[in-house]
This record gives C-alpha cells, sequence and structure tokens, in this order.
C-alpha cells in the first residue's frame, strides 16, 4: 500500500513536470512571437529613418569572418536531453548565464537529475553596459555605417532577445520531451 | 532683383512652374491617409493607389506585392516628374533642378563603396541605389580602394567633384572613412547649393535658405543623435538626448518639435522633425516666381513615398495600430 501511494506520488510529480516544462514552451513560443514582432516593426522605423538605401541587405557583410555568437550543444550520459547554450559575442568571450527554472522540482539522487533538468538561459546582464559587448554590437552595425539610428540599435537588441529565447525553447522542448518519455514509461509500466 | 519676378519669371519659368504647382494638387490628402491606414492587404493598398497618380505605375505589378516593390514604383513616378521638369528647364532653372539630385547621388556613392567594401556584387547595388542619383560612371566606383582613386577615377567628371577637396586622402576605405565622406560630401553640397541659390537672389535665395538651413540642422541634430558626444558646437557636450533638447529648445524654431517629445524619448524626434519640413515645404507654394516650389514638391514626394513605405510595412506585418506612429500628413 505504502509502495503504491509512493508510487502514485511519483507518477503526479512526473505529471506536473511535463505539464509545467509544457506551459513554459507555451509561453516561451508566445514571448518569440511578440519579440519577432517588435523587431521586425523596428526594423522599418530603423529603414524609415535612415533611408532604404542605407538599411538594405545589399549592404551585409559578405567577406569571411568568425561568428560573434555560437551555439554550445551538450548531451547527457544516455543522449536524452541535450543541452542548448548560447555563446554570445564570443570574441569577448561572454556566455550567457543560465538560470533554474522557477518551476523545476529537485530530483532523487539515483534518478539522472541532469536529464530532467529543466534549464533557461536568461542574459539580462549581456543587454546591460559592458564596453566588450557593446564594442562587438557596434561592429557588427558598422555594415549599416558608423553614425545609425537608435532604432537600429533598438532592433538588434531586439533580434538578440529573440534568439535568446529561441534557445530556451530549444531547452524547453528538450525537457518536454524527456518529460513526455519519462511518463509515458511510467504508465506503461503500471498497465504491466 | 527681389520683387519684380512677375515681370519675367513666366517667360521662362511659368509653363515649369504650373506643371509644379499640378503636380502638387497630386500629393495624397488626409482622407487618403485615412483609407489606406485602414487597409488589411497589400493588394487593398494598391486599389486605393489605383486611383492616385500613382495607379498606372501600380497596376500591372502581379500579387503578392511586396513592399519594397511599392516604393520602388512609387519612385518611378518621382523620377517622371522630374524628367520631364528638367528636359523642359533653361538656365538656371535646369541647374537649380539638377541641384536636387545631387544628396542622392552622394547616397548612391556611399552605398556602392560600402557594398563594395562589404564583397558585394556591384549588379546588386546598382538596382538598390536611387534612380535620381544615377550617373554613368557609377559601376567604376567599385574599382576604388581608397577616396584619391575614387576622385581620380570616377569622380573627378562628375558634380560631386568640387566636394571632394576636403575629404582626398590616401587612406583606405573602411567604415569610419566613408561615414566621413558621406557627411563631408553632403556638408560641401548645402553649402554649395546654398551659394547658387544666394546668386540666384529674390525669393528663390531667401525661401531656398531657410529650407536648406533648416536641412543642415536636422542633419547636425541626427548626427549628434547617433554618435553622441560627438556634435556641432554646443551639441557636443551632449551625452544624451536631454542635454540635446536643453540645446535645441533656446532656438525658437527647435522650440515646438521638442517639444512633442516626451523626456528621455528619442523614437519620435524624426517625426517631430519631418513635420516641421512638410509645413517649411508647403508654405512655399505660397509665394510665386521663384525656384523653391520644385525643391519642396520633390521633397513632398518623397515624404509622401516614405508615408506609404510605412504603411505598408505596418499593413505587411499586421501592426496597423503602429500606423500612425510616422506618416507625416500634408495636407
Amino acid at each position: 500500500m505504502e509502495e503504491d501511494r509512493r508510487k502514485d506520488d511519483e507518477d503526479n510529480k512526473l505529471a506536473l513536470q511535463f505539464m509545467d516544462s509544457l506551459h513554459n514552451y507555451l509561453s516561451l513560443t508566445h514571448s518569440l512571437s511578440s519579440t519577432l514582432r517588435q523587431g521586425w516593426l523596428e526594423l522599418a522605423s530603423a529603414k524609415h529613418s535612415m533611408g532604404t538605401s542605407r538599411v538594405n541587405t545589399s549592404v551585409l557583410d559578405l567577406k569571411s569572418h568568425s561568428a560573434s555568437t555560437t551555439l554550445k550543444i551538450t548531451e547527457n550520459d544516455d543522449g536524452t536531453q541535450p543541452q542548448f547554450t548560447l555563446q554570445k559575442w564570443v570574441s569577448s568571450e561572454h556566455e550567457s548565464t543560465k538560470l533554474e527554472d522557477k518551476n523545476e522540482h529537485p530530483q532523487d539522487s539515483d534518478t539522472k537529475s541532469s536529464a530532467t533538468e529543466a534549464t533557461l538561459t536568461k542574459n539580462l546582464t549581456g543587454l546591460a553596459d559592458n564596453d566588450e559587448v557593446r564594442k562587438e554590437r557596434d561592429k557588427s552595425l558598422s555594415v549599416f555605417g558608423v553614425l545609425i539610428s537608435p532604432k537600429l540599435r533598438a532592433t538588434q537588441l531586439s533580434f538578440e532577445k529573440a534568439l535568446e529565447t529561441l534557445i530556451d525553447i530549444a531547452n524547453m522542448r528538450s525537457s518536454v520531451l524527456n518529460s513526455f518519455t519519462q511518463l509515458h514509461k511510467e504508465v506503461e509500466d503500471t498497465k504491466e | 532683383m527681389y520683387g519684380f519676378e512677375a515681370l519675367s519669371f513666366n517667360i521662362h519659368g511659368g509653363y515649369l512652374e504650373a506643371i509644379v504647382r499640378g503636380h502638387r494638387s497630386g500629393l495624397l490628402t488626409t482622407a487618403d491617409y485615412n483609407n489606406l491606414c485602414q487597409c488589411e492587404t497589400l493588394d487593398d493598398i494598391k486599389m486605393h493607389l489605383s486611383a492616385t497618380e500613382y495607379g498606372p505605375y501600380l497596376q500591372n505589378e502581379p500579387s503578392p506585392l511586396h513592399t519594397t516593390t511599392i516604393v520602388e514604383k512609387c519612385t518611378l513616378k518621382l523620377v517622371d516628374d522630374y524628367k520631364h521638369m528638367l528636359c523642359q528647364a533653361t538656365e538656371p532653372l535646369s541647374t537649380f533642378l539638377e541641384y536636387i539630385t545631387y544628396g542622392h547621388m552622394i547616397d548612391n556613392v556611399v552605398l556602392i563603396v560600402t557594398g563594395t567594401l562589404h564583397e558585394r556584387d556591384v549588379q546588386e547595388l546598382l538596382e538598390k541605389c536611387h534612380p535620381l542619383g544615377m550617373f554613368d560612371s557609377i559601376a567604376t566606383l567599385a574599382v576604388a580602394q581608397n577616396m584619391r582613386e575614387l576622385y581620380r577615377l570616377v569622380l573627378v567628371d562628375t558634380p560631386l567633384a568640387p566636394y571632394f577637396s576636403e575629404c582626398i586622402t590616401s587612406e583606405d576605405l573602411d567604415d569610419m572613412n566613408i561615414e566621413i565622406m558621406r557627411n563631408t560630401l553632403y556638408k560641401a553640397y548645402l553649402e554649395d547649393f546654398y551659394r547658387f541659390c544666394q546668386k540666384l537672389g529674390g525669393a528663390t535665395a531667401e525661401i531656398m535658405s531657410d529650407l536648406l538651413a533648416f536641412e543642415a540642422d536636422r542633419r547636425a541634430v541626427n548626427i549628434t543623435i547617433n554618435s553622441y558626444p560627438y556634435g556641432h558646437e554646443e551639441l557636443a557636450v551632449c551625452e544624451d538626448i536631454d542635454q540635446v533638447r536643453a540645446v535645441m529648445e533656446k532656438y525658437p524654431p527647435y522650440q515646438s518639435i521638442f517639444a512633442k517629445l516626451s523626456y528621455g524619448e528619442s523614437q519620435m524626434l524624426d517625426k517631430a522633425f519631418y513635420e516641421e519640413e512638410v509645413k517649411r515645404h508647403c508654405l512655399a507654394f505660397e509665394q510665386q516666381f521663384h525656384y523653391a516650389v520644385f525643391f519642396a514638391y520633390m521633397r513632398l514626394r518623397e515624404q509622401e513615398i516614405r508615408n506609404l513605405m510605412w504603411i505598408s510595412e505596418c499593413v505587411a506585418q499586421n501592426q496597423k495600430s503602429r500606423v500612425h506612429d510616422s506618416v507625416v500628413f500634408i495636407f
């Protein structure tokens, strides 16, 4: 009886974890949509302010250069839940900080804790006054000229935020799939 | 001599002044903009514009439309109007009309040089150039490595040649030097245009000096906003938009512009400046027998195209609530 209750508790915990992850995933997709809408409108505003001859695709740099932002993927031992980390403005060796999901539940030591851990990448400090980061941002925008409108800078920040949200979504999706797999396995075990 | 233009202006300029006033009456009205702002799709915009002077330029464009297509076709209307006036004009009006296009020429030169620096295809860059700023040897700009070569190989035979005296160096063209070149050329152009208008005298000199001074001031403020703390005299010590406001509010013509902005708000500054510019250009039509009406018409048409661009973007992005952020009504 005690064992049944413990099993029920574990099943409930898994179910809650799955639903929390799914809720966070849907919230993040909604947030991404609104950030992208804002970014595109700011880009149109920058084009309106600076003129279409200054803000268009034909001024983008085709010379080979290293990426200013890279994506690092780490996998668990069993490959069940890959972890995505954004490394922004890598020439300044800036890496996004990670914060725990506020809905994360503590894992038992004998479970694969890292496999079910839901992490959010959050990089508020990257959007603040780091000189190196600001230089890298200005360097990216310099394809449009040196004297650019604040609207174009706002566009850059919006799309940067959208990129971070995308990584959050990738991590959250990974967590959702992992939770679902575990839940499904528990249900199958129960049926047996 | 100021005041006697009525006796002789119409001999050479009467026909074209009538033409440009006719074009002015074809500019979109507030009712047109209200209809456009309520469009759901770009095809709706095309349908509304078919009843305007832009109709013939858009009628053959297939769906789905793109915002850049609308802007390109509307610009063709401006170019056709300009070319008709230029081919009918005699001196000194023909030189005056050519001066109006030098700003676009400078923008095109900078676009080609910047694009070449970024290893873009020249043909692709030429397609993005403004048609009013084209000249014969523009494609040759791609071979220049520094400003001296730029001048010697291409620009020495163009109207921009006199403006290069302040920026001929052997330094390689990079983003910073290109930006300096852009602003140095534009400053020299505005000063030259101003001197030309002063030589013409009369109402042309008086009205154009006001319009060109406003253009120069607007550019100085924009340069400051985009790059503070560097700027012009008092503007040079400003470190944010509020300090710029404090400097500019000392000058009555700019008090009304900055009064429209809340503290810390720079986003609406463009719209405030455009509104003031439109007001000044509309006032140019209140007098007769001067050339400033041609300049004013070209600028008003460009503003109209900017409005159409913004409305199209808001409709295409389903952001109609933001359409009034940047539309400047002309009438």
